[in-house]
């Protein structure tokens, strides 16, 4: 791995002297909730995460948000500062898609760093399902291409993955089993996850002969979504013990981004994708000071089943075009090689971004994932795709001080 | 004809300033490719700018053979509105073009189970209503 990228040592010198941790977690029910609104889930999922740390409202003095599918704010943050009662000193929203979630952990640590903040929410919530609107529901899709050179084709957003998976297809002769063990695996996973929406039983046959959305991808190619909410409350070490915090701390050892490209038209090769993953990963793994085989597990976006296969080579779990092989020769599953997306992520528990993904990497680090529990997990990594595999954001996270 | 071309209810592009002479050349079946005077360099989709290191202001439009080979293609089966509700599945693919730059576009004139990656296309063009043509690809030769 390339030690010259800047900003490395820099940052780990930060991380150890501050030792920044997830201190609480929370999650919402899931599913399809029409009589909540998407303010009301952010609000629940506060609630939750703050009685998870066991601290005060009042003890929050930052706000990380993100945005709405359904409720059009020009400020999401301090719209909902306002509804759910709270003054942070610190407030921002963070809108990079599906890489949105990995990066509010980086942008409270960031802010924590700073003296901005000491005790930072991060929440996202929507009822998407029930609430978004035909117009809403295109607007999302268009936002996804490029309005005047790519929507007038009738581009839609699985179409946009399924785009990339043919050429994924094509250019590593892999097969639309590979894409749908992927999915397989998520259902297997989400069988355990109390909150998960899609727990019967899915098969690599299941998957082939569903619904053909956009070829290669079927209906189970393509993840759910959903209504409901998330949080988690990033702080320092000392200051945990400081609130009395009695969870066990998931320590932030590790954060980086990439960017391939936001329209498909500009999309020069595979590469390009796997270099953005690639980035981003190198950059949270240096500073972790680990490479990929130290990782115990991972939670990677799985907004569609293509996105799991490239993020794995990508960030060099596996060579590349040997992600599929990977998953299905079920080493994805707990208690395998590297162990995915414990709680069956966007393709079965349910949709909000990463925030899930962030929540189980809190809960199997600190030992609180029941029945899902992989055993003994040291480190996680949590990768985050927004847009059409365009921008990219990874976390690495510990159960133990960076060293 | 020009009846069936009022009743056009898919997304229509809305024009920017600067990508009118693509969508103008279009009208007149033409397909034109941006280039940076300063540095040679196409790119696509159109920008004010240059997108390389030069920003250049300076922009040709160079009109193409609009002849490309399919990159990647995926069968739709659902379209992103209700106006594509009972159509049969259609093709939308990036085709790599001579002059180096991709461009979305829809493959037409021949079964989608026939396309494939690496087919070599041409260009054609449907006018979908009385301000709108689009710029489409069909199997060459």
């Amino acid at each position: 791995m390339s030690e010259n990228l800047p900003g490395i040592q820099e940052t780990r010198e930060l991380l150890k002297k501050k030792k920044v941790v997830i201190a609480g977690v929370g999650e919402t029910e899931q599913g399809k909730i029409p009589d909540k609104s998407s303010f009301h889930f952010l609000s629940e999922a506060s609630k939750l995460a703050i009685e998870d740390a066991g601290i005060k409202k009042d003890d929050v003095d930052g706000l990380v948000t993100a945005f709405s599918l359904v409720e059009h704010t020009f400020m999401h943050c301090t719209t909902f500062a306002d509804y759910f009662g709270m003054n942070p000193r610190f407030f921002s929203s963070v809108a990079v898609g599906g890489a949105t979630a990995v990066w509010m952990v980086a942008e409270a640590a960031m802010a924590i760093a700073s003296g901005q903040s000491e005790v930072v929410l991060c929440v996202r919530g929507d009822n998407t399902l029930s609430g978004i609107s035909s117009s809403g529901m295109l607007a999302l899709i268009r936002e996804m291409c490029h309005a005047e050179f790519e929507f007038p084709y009738g581009l839609t957003t699985p179409g946009g993955y399924a785009l990339a998976a043919q050429r994924y297809l094509h250019d590593w002769g892999a097969r639309r089993e590979h894409l749908a063990a992927v999915a397989v695996t998520m259902r297997k996973h989400a069988a355990d996850k109390e909150n998960a929406m899609n727990k019967d039983p899915l098969s690599i046959e299941d998957v082939l002969s569903s619904r053909v959305i956009a070829e290669p991808l079927t209906k189970y190619d393509c993840s759910i979504i959903s209504d409901g909410g998330a949080a988690f409350i990033v702080t320092t070490e000392d200051k945990a013990k400081e609130l009395g915090i009695e969870n066990d701390l998931a320590y932030l050892w590790g954060m980086g981004q990439g960017y391939s490209h936001q329209y498909l038209t500009t999309l020069e090769n595979l590469d390009q994708i796997y270099n953005a993953v690639e980035r981003s990963g190198q950059k949270a793994f240096n500073t972790a000071g680990i490479e990929p085989r130290d990782v115990d597990i991972a939670f990677l976006y799985d907004c569609f089943t293509i996105t799991v296969l490239l993020e794995l080579e990508g960030l060099g779990f596996v060579p590349k075009g040997e992600g599929g092989a990977f998953a299905l020769e079920g080493r994805m599953e707990i208690g395998k090689d590297l162990p995915v997306n414990t709680h069956g992520g966007l393709l079965s528990q349910a949709h909000l971004g990463a925030m899930h993904h962030v929540v189980e990497a809190t809960l199997q680090l600190r030992g609180d994932a029941g029945s899902r529990q992989v055993e003994d997990p040291e480190v996680a990594v949590v990768h985050g795709n927004g847009g059409i595999v365009s921008a990219h954001s990874t976390v690495v996270l510990g159960n133990q001080p960076i060293n | 004809m020009s009846e069936e071309k009022k009743e056009y209810n898919k997304p229509l592009p809305e024009f920017r300033p600067e990508t009118k002479p693509f969508w103008e050349a279009a009208k007149e079946h033409r397909l034109v490719i941006p280039r940076s005077r300063e540095t040679g360099e196409f790119f696509f989709y159109p920008r004010a700018l240059s997108p390389g290191g030069d920003m250049s202001d300076d922009i040709e439009w160079v009109e193409s053979e609009g002849r490309g080979k399919v990159w990647t293609f995926s069968i739709h089966h659902m379209g992103p509105s209700k106006a594509y509700k009972g159509e049969p599945p259609y093709v939308v693919a990036l085709i790599e073009m001579e002059e180096g730059v991709k461009m979305m576009s829809n493959v037409v004139d021949v079964d989608p189970k026939d396309v494939s990656i690496g087919m070599d296309v041409q260009v054609c063009f449907d006018d979908v209503t009385d301000e709108v043509t689009l710029p489409k690809f069909k199997p060459a030769g």
